[in-house]
């Protein structure tokens, strides 16, 4: 017997599927047929079954089934918690970029319309130059300072949002390294079911990719750490043990991320416990 | 095929991705799709109106909308989510076109819904692309062509682009097929070769 999308054909006879589009598309992921046993169907059979009328009633019913399906799939797909946290990670990235290529700009023009000004010996960061080119007034610079300065915030507001979800996205990994560390983790390496499948070591390094293949390619140092340096443990333990606290705290992220993956909810036991051994691996002082 | 002073077009509805139209026709650009590069370089076969096509790794479905054009019917196979959304609103406005979400390295998941087909067009960014031409020739009528646009780079990046060629062909050609052409797709495609094969 050979099962289509429309029904079964026997030895000439077809028994046809029943039910609207949902239907079909059920019994569709319920069939189980061997490319070896396989006949390509031909679509008087179709006819013959009574499900349609003719060649283009055919082509109809298949298309608006596929589509279906295919819509169905995406949104399913769409749906799963951390693809759009990918683009919300992306995006908080990509905007540190511009508005610090945009900063650095702005002060530069500041720079020439203001002879006089140098920013030595006065600690300025980028949000004080902003306020100030803000004032200038007579410049197209000013009003753009102050979209720049608003871009910022749009930034900072974007971050909270980024770290709210990937609590909720991961709340193992998030309560290790805190919610944007995990984003970043997430993102790089593609989801969350990416991350729960990587070994730590590989975690240990995403981010550094660069330095990894350069220490491959030509032997100089390996990277000890990529996107987990930005979390205190790591960048604020002295220099001997940096190494060893990145590899400790990647290998309870690998964990980590398998608990949030597989079991979708936070285990407090399990992150006492890596909070402890993290804690004593980076010698609390 | 039609051609409009030189340029390759197919008739059809325009707009679908801001491609120009010539004379009322829409053109088809060898630089944007590997199978218009083919035809450019005086190679392929004509895509006829009573034809059936199975395409598999239609992507965005940019050179499924201009197939669709020429031919009766293509079942246009794709398996990543963003270029399908863009793929179903092809088939939306293009009564002829049939979007499937599968991936071709499993012809069974889409089996169920498949007829023979006169023509069976390859273009996957897959490691093994002999195997994936092998695993879907059921769909493929006895006297049907197979056109397997070969991403060399695809299959290893370090090796030589014809030497790839070679060992698919050779591949092939084992397994009970003939390879009439394999036409290298330089200057629209870098590393790429279209070969038009036929059962033996």
């Amino acid at each position: 017997m050979q099962h289509y999308w429309f029904g079964d054909v026997e030895g000439g006879a077809c028994t046809p599927a029943q039910g609207d589009l949902g239907a079909l598309s059920d019994r569709l992921d319920t069939l189980r047929i061997t490319m070896e046993s396989f006949i390509p169907l031909s679509w008087e059979d179709a006819v013959a079954c009574g499900v349609c009328a003719d060649r283009r009633d055919y082509l109809d019913r298949l298309r608006a089934l596929c589509i279906r399906r295919a819509e169905t799939e995406i949104s399913a797909y769409y749906q799963q918690s951390d693809i759009e946290l990918l683009q919300m990670v992306r995006m908080l990235d990509e905007m540190d970029t511009v508005i610090n290529l945009l900063t650095e700009r702005a002060t530069e023009w500041y720079i020439v319309r203001n002879p006089g000004f140098s920013r030595k010996y006065r600690a300025i960061g980028a949000k004080k130059m902003l306020s100030i080119i803000k004032k200038d007034r007579a410049s197209p610079l000013g009003s753009l300072a102050g979209e720049i300065e608003r871009l910022a915030s749009e930034r900072t507001r974007l971050m909270r949002e980024v770290s709210t979800r990937a609590d909720a996205v991961a709340p193992n990994c998030s309560a290790l390294v805190g919610g944007l560390v995990a984003a970043r983790l997430i993102s790089r390496a593609g989801g969350l079911a990416q991350l729960a499948r990587l070994p730590a070591s590989t975690i240990q390094v995403l981010g550094a990719e660069n330095a990894l293949f350069t220490h491959l390619r030509s032997g100089t140092p390996s990277p000890k750490h990529g996107i987990i340096f930005q979390h205190r443990r790591v960048h604020n333990a002295p220099r001997s043990t940096r190494g060893r606290v990145a590899r400790v705290l990647a290998a309870k992220l690998g964990i980590a991320a398998r608990i949030d993956y597989f079991r979708g909810e936070m285990s407090p036991e399990f992150l006492e416990k890596a909070q402890r051994r993290i804690d004593d691996v980076a010698g609390i002082v | 095929m039609i051609w409009i002073d030189g340029v390759l077009v197919s008739p059809g509805e325009g707009g679908v991705y801001g491609e120009r139209m010539l004379k009322d026709h829409r053109v088809w650009d060898p630089r944007r799709s590997k199978l218009a590069a083919l035809f450019a370089k005086g190679g392929g076969r004509d895509l006829e109106s009573w034809m059936s096509i199975l395409y598999l790794g239609a992507a965005n479905g940019t050179t499924v909308s201009h197939v669709a054009d020429y031919v009766e019917c293509v079942y246009a196979v794709e398996f990543a989510p963003r270029p399908m959304q863009d793929l179903i609103e092809v088939a939306r406005r293009r009564k002829n076109v049939v979007p499937i979400m599968a991936d071709a390295t499993h012809p069974v998941e889409y089996a169920p819904l498949m007829e023979e087909v006169d023509m069976v067009i390859q273009d996957v960014a897959q490691p093994d692309q002999a195997g994936i031409v092998l695993a879907n020739l059921p769909f493929l009528k006895q006297d049907g062509v197979y056109i397997l646009m070969l991403k060399t780079r695809s299959v290893d990046v370090r090796a030589d682009p014809d030497a790839v060629i070679t060992a698919t062909v050779r591949n092939l050609e084992a397994s009970g097929l003939k390879v009439h052409a394999a036409t290298r797709l330089e200057p629209f495609h870098r590393d790429h070769a279209a070969l038009v094969c036929t059962r033996k």
